[in-house]
C-alpha cells in the first residue's frame, strides 16, 4: 500500500473508533446503538488490517482477546436479564426505570444510567452488544485475511512445482 | 453545572479496551511520533465539537463520550499497549 495511506489510516482508525463509541453511547437517544457502533469500531480495525496487513496492523485483536470480549459481552447481557428476573420477575426488566414500581429504590439507583434521560439498563445493553459486535465482525475479517494468506501460499507452492 | 457521568465512564472504558490492543510491530517500519499523537488529539477535539452533545445533554457543548473514548485509547495504549517485542502474546496469528 502507498505511504500516504500508511500515514493516514492509523490516526483515522482511532477517530473512527471514537465515533463508534459515541454511536454506542447515544443508542438510547439517537439513531445507532450497540450493533451500529460495534460495526463502526470493527470498520476501524478492518481499515488497518487491510492497509497494513494482518501482521503489521497497529490495532491487534488476538484470539484470546476476542474470545474474552465475546464471552464477557454475552455474559453481561444475560446477567442484566437475570437481574431483572430476580428482582422483578421479568427477564430483562428495566431495573433502572422501574415502570411498574415493583423493585426497591436502591436497586433502581444501582441500575440507573447517570444521564438526563434516565434510560435504565438500555445503555448498558448497548455497551455489551457493542463489544460483542466489535470482536465478532473483526473475527470474520481476520479469518478471511488469514484464509487469503494460506490460499496465496498454496498458489505460490503450485507455481514452484 | 450538571455533569453526566454515564457517557464519560462507558466511553473511557470502551476506549481503554481499544487502546490496550494498540501494539506496534517494530518490523513494520511504522513510526508515529509524539507530534502525530498531539495532532490526533486536536482532530478529536474538533470532531467532538462539531458532533456536539447528544440531545437533552446540557453539560458541555462537546460529544463527551467521543472525548472520553480518545482519552481512554491513549491511556489504554500507555498502560497496557506494549509493543510486540515486549509481548509474548502472538496477536492475530
Amino acid at each position: 500500500m502507498s505511504t500516504i495511506l500508511k500515514i493516514f489510516i492509523f490516526p483515522a482508525a482511532l477517530i473512527i473508533s471514537c465515533l463508534g463509541v459515541n454511536t454506542i453511547l447515544g443508542g438510547h437517544i439517537t439513531p445507532g446503538g450497540g450493533f451500529q457502533g460495534g460495526a463502526i469500531i470493527a470498520g476501524a480495525f478492518i481499515f488497518g488490517a487491510v492497509i497494513y496487513g494482518l501482521k503489521d496492523t497497529p490495532i491487534k485483536f488476538s484470539h484470546d482477546f476476542m474470545a474474552r470480549m465475546e464471552s464477557a459481552g454475552a455474559l453481561a447481557y444475560v446477567f442484566l436479564g437475570l437481574a431483572g428476573l430476580i428482582f422483578s420477575g421479568f427477564y430483562l426488566y428495566n431495573l433502572g426505570v422501574d415502570l411498574y414500581g415493583i423493585i426497591p429504590e436502591f436497586i433502581k439507583t444501582i441500575f440507573d444510567y447517570p444521564d438526563p434521560i434516565n434510560a435504565g439498563i438500555i445503555p448498558y445493553l448497548n455497551f455489551v452488544v457493542g463489544i460483542k459486535v466489535m470482536v465478532g465482525l473483526s473475527a470474520v475479517v481476520i479469518a478471511f485475511l488469514g484464509f487469503k494468506k494460506e490460499f496465496d501460499d498454496e498458489e505460490d507452492l503450485e507455481e514452484i512445482e | 453545572m450538571t455533569f453526566y457521568a454515564g457517557p464519560v465512564i462507558l466511553g473511557f472504558l470502551m476506549g481503554f479496551i481499544m487502546g490496550s490492543r494498540i501494539k506496534f510491530n517494530p518490523e513494520s517500519g511504522l513510526n508515529f511520533t509524539t507530534g502525530s499523537y498531539i495532532l490526533i488529539i486536536i482532530a478529536a477535539l474538533v470532531a467532538a465539537y462539531l458532533i456536539g452533545p447528544f440531545p437533552y445533554y446540557i453539560d458541555v457543548p462537546l460529544a463527551s463520550g467521543f472525548l472520553s473514548a480518545i482519552v481512554g485509547i491513549f491511556i489504554g495504549k500507555v498502560v497496557l499497549g506494549r509493543d510486540i517485542k515486549d509481548d509474548n502474546d502472538n496477536n492475530t496469528e
